[in-house]
Formats: structure tokens, sequence, C-alpha cells
């Protein structure tokens, strides 16, 4: 079918049983319908979805010749990839059919106006039935993959990734930025819940990384370029000893780039007595050795914690999310060094245990004795005078005011993303959220893809975490990796727009419109013409939009597709809707 | 309209993703709201040319909404910051066209607030019957 043809439109009125009939006179909207213009054939049906109005569609593309098709109905939200299928078993392109929503849209919420509801039911057909003339068969267009997955970012989430992937048979390379893979683990002694060694875990993992055949594992390494769409990226990677820049070619990308313990500059006096650490600073002196003060390097007699630390505040950017894994691991940490201390307290807002094992650990400190004390919304207050660390606060539960001079002092800080994940989303097209982590394609229903397809995010750099929600994470990114690679081939949006060189006026307009960097300036004319990256288009518009010479043709939704339903709109409806 | 009773007659342009969500969520909901708008679905608010807008009231259009989903909740990132550009261009061209500002509103609603939807709708098509029929076109049809 060519879309110079004259349109056939075939018409299909829904009445989803009483749904759709019981408010808009389906018959008499099916029966103007057919008098529009291009409108060969218009009828009603009990349930169009049904399989029995699946295969009327069928049958009047064949007996009537239709070659565009209208079914009014439900929303396109819910059945347009139905019957989307249905007009292509009958051998009509998927972007010739077109759905009018009379259900969500009408019946439902002016279902005590019938006569106005039935109006509207016609304005909407008619705009439906005008735009179906002018509808374009487009092509259904696939790209290649290559088979070699990049994971950025060499911590528990990015070696499990590999690992994974790895495992499957895939190439990937891992590539990262420190001369040591365990990222932020390696920085810890042992590991809630179950006490595991974190040089242990992440040993295991690079062992089994480095076992796999496919594998290749770059350390002091960066992305320094990066270009392509899905299926098809090339990454500069240099390394930072040698200096030597390598190009390579990736079909999927994980991002998996981690986080930064927050330093505390200006709370609780942080940085103005040696024994004021945070809670980071806690688990490295813990690696090493026994605790002591930093002071004297004495072993410290009492200590108090303090939680939430830069975390859950409410107007201050980039804080005001909690981090998920402090109270654990403050919990944790204040319940072990209880055996080597005569006092431990825990200053805390709320205590969120919430993870498995979680709430055993927070039980088992209590049991050893560690003093939880809730400082509620009046936040603590600590003073440093000569030598001694001094801290107040009021007991939210006993509504006392307490002191306490602890020989040293635990911040318990959050997560937040590490300084170069503005580059890093940028050099990817990730967008970031309020707090700066890298943002999913959708919180629920997509939450390990991002808005560059192809491109998908793993463990703390989507949000804070632990390490057994990265690794989840990880692997199920690895996953959705390893499917597109499996697949080999992958199809594109046909909705995208294209430039229509005569038009272009240079103006770099769409350039910088786009999302997407989809959109760049040709090389080989002068002036130079913008052209679309197909593969990266998603299809918005927004630089059709903005287009000043109408240069950008919006397959799908053209001007004039837009336009020729506004016209059909504003035309008078030749059914009657007055209530009276 | 021909009963010579004013029903304005207002063109709604939503995004695929939120405000078109929005719209079907009222429905689903079985809130209830006037019949005056009437949906043009788009992929994108930022799809709305300015030009389709002017055209609309051209033609008759008694009042445009232009929706789409909330500021940083964008389908497509950041395709609703050009529709907030565009909206204000939009708003003053209305006073050189001579139309009053209200009969031009943007609305803001993801797919999950089918009232405000609703209430949109409801608000929108009672500040045009106040205001009355677009003096442009014979006043709201051009047939």
């Amino acid at each position: 079918m060519s879309g110079e043809e004259e349109p056939k439109v075939g018409v299909f009125i829904c009445h989803c049983g009483h749904n759709i009939g019981g408010t808009v006179d389906v018959e008499s909207v099916a029966q103007n319908a057919a008098h529009y213009p291009n409108v060969v054939y218009s009828t009603d049906f009990m349930f169009m979805c049904s399989d029995a109005g699946q295969a009327l569609i069928r049958e009047k593309i064949e007996e009537k010749g239709l070659n565009r098709v209208v079914v009014a109905s439900c929303s396109p939200r819910m059945h347009e990839p139905t019957f989307r299928r249905v007009v292509e078993e009958a051998g009509v392109n998927r972007y010739c059919f077109e759905q009018v929503n009379l259900r969500e849209h009408v019946s439902w919420c002016h279902a005590r106006e019938p006569k106005k509801a039935t109006v509207k039911a016609d304005d909407l057909v008619r705009m439906s039935t005008a735009r179906a003339s002018l509808l374009v068969p487009l092509e259904i267009k696939t790209v290649s993959i290559e088979p070699h997955a990049l994971v950025l970012g060499g911590g528990v989430a990015g070696l499990r990734a590999t690992v994974d992937i790895g495992s499957r048979g895939f190439n990937v390379t891992l590539v990262e930025k420190e001369a040591n893979f365990g990222g932020y683990l390696r920085n810890l002694s042992v590991m809630y819940p179950n006490n595991e060694n974190a040089d242990d875990v992440i040993g295991r993992l690079v062992k089994e990384a480095e076992s796999l055949e496919k594998v290749k594992m770059l350390t002091n390494s960066e992305i320094i370029d990066f270009e392509g769409h899905i299926g098809n990226f090339e990454a500069k990677i240099k390394n930072s000893k040698t200096g030597k820049t390598t190009k390579h070619n990736f079909g999927t990308v994980i991002v998996t780039t981690g986080f930064e313990p927050f330093e505390p500059e200006g709370y609780y006096c942080y940085g103005e007595n040696p024994n004021i650490i945070t809670l980071a600073e806690f688990e490295k002196i813990r690696k090493k050795g026994p605790l002591l003060r930093i002071s004297d390097g004495k072993p410290p007699k009492n200590l108090l914690f303090i939680g939430c630390v830069g975390s859950r505040e409410e107007d201050v950017k980039g804080h005001q999310h909690c981090s998920r894994y402090c109270c654990t691991a403050m919990t944790k940490a204040a319940a072990d060094i209880q055996d080597e201390c005569d006092e431990v307290i825990l200053l805390y807002d709320d205590i969120r245990t919430f993870g498995r094992g979680h709430e055993e650990i927070h039980r088992m400190a209590r049991t050893k004795h560690v003093v939880f004390s809730k400082f509620g919304e009046k936040k603590p207050k600590v003073i440093v005078k000569d030598d001694e660390i001094i801290v107040k606060w009021r007991d939210d539960l006993s509504c006392a005011n307490m002191t306490y001079k602890p020989d040293m002092l635990v911040l318990t800080t959050g997560m937040v993303p590490p300084k170069t994940s503005e580059a890093v989303g940028k050099l990817f097209g990730l967008t970031r959220s309020g707090d700066g982590f890298y943002n999913e394609e959708h919180i629920k229903l997509a939450p390990l893809t991002t808005h560059t397809a192809g491109v998908m995010i793993a463990g703390a750099a989507q949000s804070a975490k632990d390490t057994t929600d990265s690794t989840t994470q990880a692997s199920g990114a690895a996953v959705k990796a390893v499917s597109l690679m499996v697949r080999k081939t992958v199809e594109i949006e046909s909705t995208v727009s294209v430039v229509d060189e005569a038009l272009c006026s240079s103006c770099h307009t769409c350039v910088t419109a786009c999302p997407y960097g989809a959109i760049a300036m040709g090389t080989t004319t002068d002036p130079p013409v913008a052209f679309v990256t197909e593969a990266k288009c998603h299809g918005c518009g927004t630089c059709a939009a903005g287009c000043p010479s109408g240069a950008i043709i919006m397959h799908h939704s053209t001007d004039e597709q837009i336009m020729t339903m506004l016209e059909a709109l504003l035309q008078l409806s030749t059914l009657q809707g007055s209530e009276g | 309209m021909k009963s010579g009773k004013f029903e304005p007659n207002i063109v709604a342009f939503t995004c695929n993703w939120c405000s078109y969500g929005s719209a079907d969520l009222a429905g689903i909901s079985r809130i209830q709201h006037p019949p005056n708008a009437k949906v043009i679905r788009l992929m994108c608010s930022g799809r709305v040319d300015p030009v389709m807008v002017i055209e609309s009231f051209k033609n008759g259009a008694d009042g445009v909404m232009v929706t789409g989903c909330h500021i940083g909740d964008c389908h497509y990132s950041t395709g609703n910051y050009r529709t907030k550009v565009r909206f204000s261009a939009l708003q003053k061209a209305m006073k050189v066209m001579g139309l009053h500002p209200d009969r031009l509103k943007l609305l803001w609603a993801s797919a999950s607030e089918g009232q405000q939807w609703a209430e949109g709708i409801i608000e929108m098509t009672s500040r045009i019957r106040e205001i009355g029929p677009n003096p442009i076109n014979g006043g709201g049809l051009v047939k």
C-alpha cells in the first residue's frame, strides 16, 4: 500500500456493551460518520475488541478495500496495540489506524448528558476520520545490536552486572576509573546483615569476572566520549595512567557509577575536633584495626552516634532523601563497638531498619544495651570546648534535656551522587532527579532502563541503596542488556521526525530543542542543514513545533494531520445536542 | 449554537503520557465534567506549535487548553519546558489578537490526576461561558 493512493476510510463504532452504548447514541454516530469525506464504510458493533469485532475489521478491510481504519471505542492507551495488530493482519500498515476514545473521554464522564455526549462523540469521530485520511503508512525499522556491553563503574553493582552478562556468553567491558575494583565496598569492614567481609564479597565477584572468557576489565579508565544510539554506541576510553585513548563499539550500556558518602561540613562541628568522624571514616578505621581516638590514640570509653546527618532535610536541595542503608549500618556499628566500650549512645530521628535481617540487627543493638534516644524535630547541638565534645539534645520520649560528653562522636551521613555524576549524565544523555541521582525511564514500570534507549542504570547511581538492592538491580539491568543482544536487532520508532533540507534555514533551533541530542547539523552542505538520527529520536515532536521554517516533518503527527483535526472539530456537528 | 444558547467549543491539546492519562482517569473514576472540551492527542505537549493555537482561535475555538506532564515529569525529559516557554509567548500574543487571556489555559496533570483534569475542564468551560463566544470568525462556529 502506498501513501499516494486514495484514502478509503472504514469507521467502526463500539458499544462496549452498555459502557458507551448506554450513553452515546452509537447507531446515529455510525450513520453520520458514513457521510464524512473518504469514509467508504461505517458501522457499529457490540464489542470491537472481541474476536468477532476483530474479524469484522479484517473482513471489511478485504471486502471494501479499506486502507485507513478508525475504531471509536475505549482509550488508545488500552487497545491501540490490539487494533494496530488487527489491521496489520489484514495488510494495512499499523500507522494507518486511528482510535477515538468514546468511553473514558465521553460516555463515562458525560453520563448524565446523553445528547451532548452523542454530539461530542460525533465531533471526535469527525476529527479522527479527517486525520485518518491524511495518515500515511510508515516503514517498520530495525537496527542491529552490537553483541558487546559496556559496564561503567566497577563497584559491587558493576561487577555483578559484568559477571551476569559475561556468564551468558556475551562480550562485556567493565570500565573503572580507580586502580582497583570494588568501589565503596573497599572502605568497609564487615557488612550487614550477615557479617560478611566486604573484601570477600568483592574478591569473589572479581575472581568470577576474571575467569570469564568474554569479560574485559579496565582499571584507571574513563569514558571521555560517547556517541551513537541503541545497538550501535561508540565510546572513547582513556587510560589515565598511560594517557592512551582507545575506541570501542558497544550495543548496550549499564551505568553503575555509585555514590559518595556525604561529607558533613557545617554539621555538628565536623572538622573542629579530630574525634568527630563520619560513619564512613569509622568504617575505614575499623577495617584497619581497633577503633582509637584520633587525638591521642587511646581507645574511646564511650561513643555517641547521630543519625540522619545531612539526610531527610526538607528544605535543603540534594539532601531531602533517605539513604536507606545508614540506619542499619549505624545500628550495626553501634552494636559491634558496644562490645569494646563502656557506653554507646545512638541519637536518631527515626530508625528505619526495614530490609531482610535488618530488624534483627536493631534488636541485637538494643539487647546489647546500646542507648537509643530520639531527638525528633529539634536537632542535637554539639559544642567543642578545648578537647571536649559536648552533645546536648532533648529526648523526645522522656521530654528531658540531655547532655553527654562522648570520647568520640560518629556522624551518620547518607549517600550523595559522585561529583562526576553531572558530566557522566550528559555523556550518556541521562537526566537527574532533584537530589542528583540518575532518573530511570519509569519508577515502577521501567526502573532499570533510561530515556536513552540501550542505556540501563543500576545500584546507587539510580538512588541511595544498599549492596543487596544494588546487586539485585544490577542483575536486572544485565538481563535487560542481554535480552537486547540476544535479539540481535531491535525495532526503533517509526514515528520520528525528518528534516526537509530545502526548507531548513540552518537556525539550530531544533538542535537545542531536542531532549535526546538526536538532531545535529550536517557537514556536507553550505550552509549546513539539520539532520535527525532516527535511532535516537523518540518522536516527541518538540523540534517540529519549534522549527520556524516548517522544515521538520514529524511522522504520524504532521502539521497537516493535527490541523485537519482542528478544522474538523470547529465545524458544527449535524447531530442535535440540546438536552431539552 | 443554533438554539441560541452559547456552548463553548474548547480545544484541549494533551500529551500521550500524562494529561491524556489524567483525562482517561477522570472517565474511569466517573468524574462528571462538561463535554465542551475535545482532546487532540499528541505525543508531547512540546509538539504544540503556537501556530496551532492561533489557528484554533482563527477557526473559531472559544478556548484552547494546552496540557501536559508536570514540569520535571515530562516523558521526553524536557519537552514541556519548551511548552512553558511557548505558552508565555502565546499569552502575549492573545493581547495582540484582541482575545481575552483567559481563553488560553495551561494545565499540568499527571496520569494519576483525574480530578485535576475534570476540575480544569469545569473551570475552563464556566470561565468561557462568562467571557462569551470567540469574537473572531462569527463567534465560535465556522459553519
